[in-house]
């Protein structure tokens, strides 16, 4: 609960946050050739992003999500001779509930920031945007509900998925508005509706929403018990590890929650060799040659949602600076998988004939490569949409600092001791905060530098390099930092 | 064959002085005399709590000594070069989840700078029976097949000292039979070898016997079944008997 009570306030006062940075920053408006082209593809263009949403809810619910129970009402309420659909109806419509406030947080920060760039009165992009977040927190929320309840096989949850995704980007080829998730699409524009726009596809929408979150909710009776246990324990171990803020368990029992595990066969066989030299940078290949499709798929994504949001800061909504940096961190989790596997076995690593700082030193030239590989899909993504040659310059240039930034982020939280600063819960906050503020730093001042001297007439990439210099010193920085942790915790 | 590393002349393998290790108020070890030599085969015998863990990880480098020292072939036990000369066969094996087994082989191998690994690891996966899972992701394996490739593990790396803390564990007959081959080849090539065991029978293969009582040496001599078992708790083949109603 008190989780609960953090991301609560989080939401309250990151969102607070925002709207007054985003007040500050004073976004310049869209011009009247974009408002068109937000007319003729927005609608599809949003409901794609919806559609994502809902098979990313029915893969949740085709491996058992999204319901988390206690173990002893597996146990107990479960093979009791009650309704098991009755039984989980409760929680069910609590979840429901607690993601549709989370998705009107989210819609109304969104709403938020598109008033200040788009036409249309602010109150209706609050509005909308508020019930547009919790539509889509439900829709998702629901179709995993489904999927769970009515014991759907992965690969025909995988096929529905596709479908619905295939759906929204025909749409979005055909520029009409058919798919349900267009339909919401068009409810998240509808402040900027013209008057031949018909308000029954966006009520359409809603109907749908209504529809599956009624279906989900008669279904929950074909829970599947052994599911339900696996996910009982996990989910007990991953509130532990939320409270102790112990991100890298955090990482591995979402994962072990989502059943995204190692492949067991690899995709590539790389030769076998002899020698110390190179070992590490090979155990690391094999590693990530081991990634399941949809960390790939997830990876790429990130890859190209921070290309676009930085497009979209450097365009003029500059709080997608934030966007663009997350998403270069969570990719930047993945990268480090290797120094997490060190991590959470300390004992082959004190084994080991070579030093634990040299070994984890190592360990970051082919994450530094993969994230490099990550960061150049940021720069294509960007190209593809558009990118003027200043910005992709600013990219390009910004590749190597980035990936190194993003690794010696991510590396110094999935190594934090959770146990180091019990007695001391602000100390542990500030180490979990700082990686995640020197990377937004590290990303959004050379993009916001540059763009400051694009709009006063002066080279771009030249006003970037000085921010890069300072980029690559932080990184110097968390070097020493690193080395020191990982010291320490192996020795302890 | 497993590969040694020189080592000065006169100097045992494992040489420990008033060795001790305290957890709080508890003496887990020690204070504790002790030189193992070369091609030694020693059982480390004594009930549960004994010490025998405590002692084997100490001279791996995982555990630091409360009091004295202990050195590996003249060198800190934890330090690189002593690390570089033991091999740690852990009670629990310990696996990265993102490797398969022929993975873990090449890549412990190749940090402890084996060359050649490849053959010696078919040669190994083949005598434990492993021989058709070298690719597979030892979170697949069955309990005894992860303890038959930890020791692949803890033989695939030149060493002059192994450490196996209680090996013979969860392994089937034809297992622990090949487990008795690699130690005794193991101590013929010149390494030093240390069965931590519950079992009277390793006394069979070992030259010496080591046995602890609450962290104190109460033996040291040669390997003797009836010795050994004096230092063991009773062991039964047969469940205790259940009253009939």
């Amino acid at each position: 609960m008190e989780s609960l009570y953090r991301l609560y306030l989080g939401v309250i006062f990151g969102g607070w946050g925002l709207a007054l940075i985003s007040g500050a920053l004073a976004d310049l408006r869209v011009d009247r050739h974009t408002v068109q082209e937000i007319h003729r593809h927005g609608a599809a263009g949003v409901g794609l992003l919806v559609a994502v949403a809902v098979a990313g809810g029915l893969r949740s619910g085709a491996r058992g999500g999204p319901l988390v129970l206690e173990a002893a009402d597996v146990q107990h309420v479960l093979l009791a001779p009650i309704d098991r659909g009755a039984a989980l109806r409760g929680l069910a419509v609590r979840r429901l509930r607690s993601s549709a406030f989370v998705g009107l947080v989210a819609g109304v920060i969104a709403g938020n920031f598109a008033f200040r760039r788009l036409p249309g009165p602010t109150a209706q992009w609050l509005l909308f945007g508020g019930v547009f977040g919790a539509a889509v927190a439900v829709w998702a929320l629901a179709a995993a509900l489904i999927a769970s309840g009515r014991r759907m096989h992965r690969t025909a949850a995988w096929l529905v998925g596709v479908l619905i995704v295939g759906w929204s980007v025909a749409d979005l080829a055909g520029r009409r508005v058919s798919s349900p998730a267009s339909m919401l699409g068009e409810l998240a524009l509808w402040p900027m509706h013209r008057a031949s726009d018909s308000v029954g596809l966006p009520a359409a929408g809603l109907g749908i929403v209504g529809l599956a979150a009624v279906l989900g909710l008669a279904g929950l009776g074909g829970i599947s018990l052994d599911a339900a246990q696996r996910r009982a324990g996990l989910a007990a171990q991953l509130r532990f590890a939320v409270t102790t803020q112990d991100l890298r368990a955090i990482i591995l029992l979402r994962r072990q929650l989502a059943s995204e595990l190692p492949r067991r066969r690899t995709w590539l066989r790389l030769a076998a060799s002899d020698g110390q030299h190179g070992a590490v940078w090979m155990r690391d290949w094999r590693s990530f040659l081991r990634w399941p499709l949809v960390r790939i798929a997830r990876v790429c994504v990130l890859g190209a949602l921070a290309g676009l949001a930085l497009l979209g800061a450097w365009r003029g909504t500059t709080p997608l600076v934030l966007v663009a940096s997350l998403a270069v961190m969570v990719a930047a989790f993945d990268a480090v998988e290797p120094i997490g596997q060190e991590v959470d076995h300390p004992t082959r690593l004190a084994l080991l004939p070579v030093g634990a700082r040299e070994v984890i030193r190592r360990h970051l030239l082919a994450p530094a490569v993969l994230m490099a590989g990550v960061l150049l899909i940021a720069v294509g993504a960007a190209i593809a949409a558009g990118a003027p040659a200043d910005l992709v310059g600013v990219l390009v240039v910004m590749v190597l600092p980035t990936a190194g930034l993003s690794l010696y982020c991510a590396a110094l939280s999935v190594t934090n001791d959770p146990f180091a600063y019990v007695l001391a819960p602000a100390i542990g906050y500030l180490q979990t905060g700082v990686p995640v503020a020197l990377l937004i730093i590290g990303v959004s001042g050379p993009v916001i530098l540059a763009r400051a001297a694009a709009r006063h007439g002066t080279a771009a990439v030249a006003a970037s390099v000085p921010s890069e210099l300072v980029v690559l010193l932080i990184c110097w920085g968390l070097n020493s930092w690193l080395g020191h942790r990982i010291a320490s915790r192996v020795t302890s | 064959m497993t590969r040694t590393r020189r080592r000065a002349s006169n100097e045992p393998v494992l040489g420990a002085r008033r060795l001790r290790r305290k957890y709080d108020d508890l003496i887990a070890l020690g204070p504790l005399d002790l030189r193992i030599e070369p091609g030694e085969l020693v059982a480390l015998v004594g009930a549960n709590g004994a010490g025998k863990t405590t002692l084997l990880a100490i001279a791996g480098g995982l555990v630091e000594p409360s009091d004295g020292t202990l050195d590996i072939c003249g060198d800190p036990a934890g330090s690189l070069p002593a690390r570089a000369r033991t091999s740690f066969v852990p009670d629990t094996p310990v696996f990265y989840q993102d490797l398969s087994l022929n993975e873990h082989l090449e890549y412990i191998a190749r940090m402890h700078g084996a060359d050649g690994w490849a053959s010696r690891a078919s040669e190994l996966l083949e005598q434990l029976g492993l021989a058709q899972w070298g690719d597979k992701l030892p979170s697949q394996f069955s309990r005894g097949m992860r303890q038959k490739a930890s020791l692949a593990m803890g033989f695939i790396r030149p060493f002059s000292l192994l450490l196996a803390d209680e090996p013979f564990d969860g392994l089937d007959p034809p297992s622990r039979s090949v487990l008795v081959e690699l130690l005794r080849s193991a101590s013929a090539s010149g390494a030093a070898v240390i069965v931590s065991t519950h079992r009277a029978e390793v006394a069979d293969l070992s030259d010496r016997c080591i046995a602890l009582h609450d962290g104190e040496l109460v033996y040291d001599g040669p390997a003797d079944r009836s010795v050994i078992a004096g230092h063991l708790p009773p062991q039964e083949d047969a469940l205790p008997a259940v009253d009939q109603p």
